[in-house]
């Protein structure tokens, strides 16, 4: 235990400021939310995605059916595919996914498992992959505005579907932002050498100290920044047109269900009835 | 946009301080989601390294707006704009945050006495970290099946998330909640609240404590929810109705498949006739 947090010391020290670069996370961000407007999920209706979503996120906990989850999985995987993802998303979750159980696995191991304690893990994995897929599908196969418009239909608070446009919108001036701080403290500094242990353990005590003081700066700015947004949203009656019922008519008006948003739906149920047909022979 | 007389946050001052935690929070949760070396198992290492964000404002500001804005900016940011939303455990982190943060800002009276601000960061993160590892311990527990029967598995699970628990206090509670915080909210006192249009917090105008008693109702719901997802995990209802559903479920099946075909066919027939409409 003693060495897996050494390990991840040293992986924290090496990775806060050296490794990704702002610029890739910015554009892969952007790639996921903007980049694929054109897919055969990103035209779906967003309430109706949500609804299939709902589905997926919640059926596989209750069911222990290895035939049934293996089903819901290759559908999940399939419309993943079709919403074309970004790389680094799947990745994070890839990694995410097999971690977890991985690491439990080999846990149990040294409590007297055996390879009976393989299974449940397994079952455990698949349904952990197919609830996640099944979020990715939806909420990065979508545009935010048509996903915050989805989520407003269905009553969620106007707060929330805000939130979600204003992230995509002020992320990437944000990350420029934090960005800079960081780097203009980072010219300023002397970092300590970290070829020894003491070295590494230093270095690491630097960085943090580094990042816990831009966000001095940063809180300062966004502080500004967010009085400034909050001015503009008054200004043009924001507050007005989240709980006034007509404006939000207008808003959800772009909404239509369409022919291959049924076709979706119904490909999916018989997806999930002939897994299950198949699960009950078996 | 000025003040109340009693120092309380009209409602687009809320606003700010509810975007302000929101971006600054949620864009550091996303590098932290990010950096994937940081997790290690169904224990995360990383839990809220930058959970001294909301802190330090929940401090300085008017708590609420500060706590939900928190929580509300970890769920886009991290978990719906990455995608990484997974239904329940993002409900958990929601509440877990929420509910800390709220807690940790309430407490502090006076932002210049040092010794409250320090307890209540440390002891904000423990109670986030406490409630999470309860959750993840539950969820293990609810999606095995036979979770007791399974050798070795209850033990890994329990020491993996109590070592974590320590570990993650010891290690990110004071690097990374205590000292951030003790460094930032004395710096930031009087400095920030002016660029929103305030007073700085002081004892006369801090938030009431009456909603320290709506907060501990909270908890107690929160017990509540674990206690009954525990129940029901004895076999009641949930399980009785899979097991009805999986002996009647061939024919069930095999009627939804044939609906689901008649309805793909007519879907079909359909589409084609709007589109050779579409194009007449």
């Amino acid at each position: 235990m003693e060495n897996a947090m050494s390990k991840t010391m040293n992986k924290l020290s090496e990775n806060v400021l050296d490794k990704f670069s702002m610029d890739f996370l910015r554009n892969q961000v952007l790639k996921n939310a903007y980049g694929n407007t054109d897919t055969v999920i990103a035209k779906l209706d967003p309430r109706i995605l949500l609804v299939w979503y709902v589905f997926f996120a919640l059926v596989p906990w209750f069911v222990n059916n290895v035939p049934f989850l293996l089903g819901c999985f290759i559908l999940v995987l399939i419309t993943t595919a079709l919403a074309r993802v970004a790389g680094l998303v799947l990745f994070v979750f890839a990694l995410g996914v097999f971690s977890q159980t991985g690491y439990l696995f080999v846990v149990s191991l040294l409590f007297g498992g055996d390879a009976s304690t393989v299974l449940p893990l397994l079952i455990l994995t698949l349904k952990v992959a197919t609830v996640s897929l099944a979020s990715i599908t939806v909420f990065s196969g979508l545009d935010p505005d048509r996903l915050s418009n989805g989520l407003l239909w269905f009553g969620v608070p106007e707060r929330l579907s805000f939130s979600i446009s204003y992230a995509y919108r002020m992320l990437p001036m944000l990350m420029e932002e934090f960005q800079n701080v960081l780097l203009s403290y980072k010219l300023r500094g002397n970092p300590p050498s970290h070829d020894t242990l003491m070295g590494k353990i230093r270095y690491l005590i630097y960085q943090v100290k580094v990042i816990m003081q831009s966000f001095y700066p940063l809180m300062l700015n966004t502080a500004k920044r967010a009085r400034t947004t909050v001015e503009a949203l008054e200004l043009r009656g924001y507050r007005n047109a989240a709980s006034n019922k007509e404006v939000r008519k207008i808003m959800l008006s772009s909404l239509r269900v369409q022919y291959s948003d049924f076709m979706f739906i119904a490909i999916s149920v018989l997806w999930v009835a002939l897994s299950a047909l198949v699960s009950t022979l078996i | 946009m000025s003040a109340d007389v009693n120092g309380g946050a009209t409602q687009s001052q809320k606003l700010m301080i509810f975007v302000l935690s929101m971006s600054l929070y949620g864009l550091a949760t996303l590098f932290t989601e990010l950096i994937p070396s940081f997790q290690v198992g169904v224990v995360e290492f990383s839990v809220e390294f930058f959970l001294f964000i909301p802190l330090t404002l929940a401090m300085l500001f008017d708590p609420l707006p500060v706590a939900l804005g928190a929580a509300t900016g970890e769920l886009v940011f991290s978990e719906i704009m990455l995608g990484q939303f997974g239904g329940l455990g993002e409900l958990e982190k929601f509440l877990t945050v929420a509910i800390a943060v709220y807690i940790a800002g309430t407490v502090v009276k006076n932002p210049k006495n040092m010794a409250v601000v320090g307890t209540a960061a440390f002891f904000g993160t423990a109670l986030q970290l406490a409630m999470s590892a309860l959750v993840d311990i539950l969820k293990v527990q609810f999606a095995v099946e036979d979770f007791e029967a399974v050798a070795g598995l209850p033990e890994s699970v329990f020491a993996t998330e109590g070592f974590a628990f320590a570990n993650d206090l010891l290690f990110s509670g004071i690097l990374f909640c205590l000292l951030p915080t003790l460094f930032l909210v004395p710096k930031l006192h009087g400095k920030i609240e002016p660029l929103l249009g305030m007073q700085p917090r002081t004892p006369e105008n801090a938030p009431s404590g009456a909603a320290i008693k709506l907060m501990l109702v909270a908890i107690i719901g929160f017990v509540g929810a674990v206690a009954f997802a525990l129940v029901s995990e004895a076999g009641m209802s949930l399980i009785e109705w899979e097991a009805d559903w999986v002996e009647s479920g061939t024919a069930i099946a095999v009627g939804v498949i044939v609906a689901a075909i008649i309805a793909i066919v007519v879907l079909a027939v359909m589409m084609k006739k709007s589109n050779k409409k579409d194009l007449a």
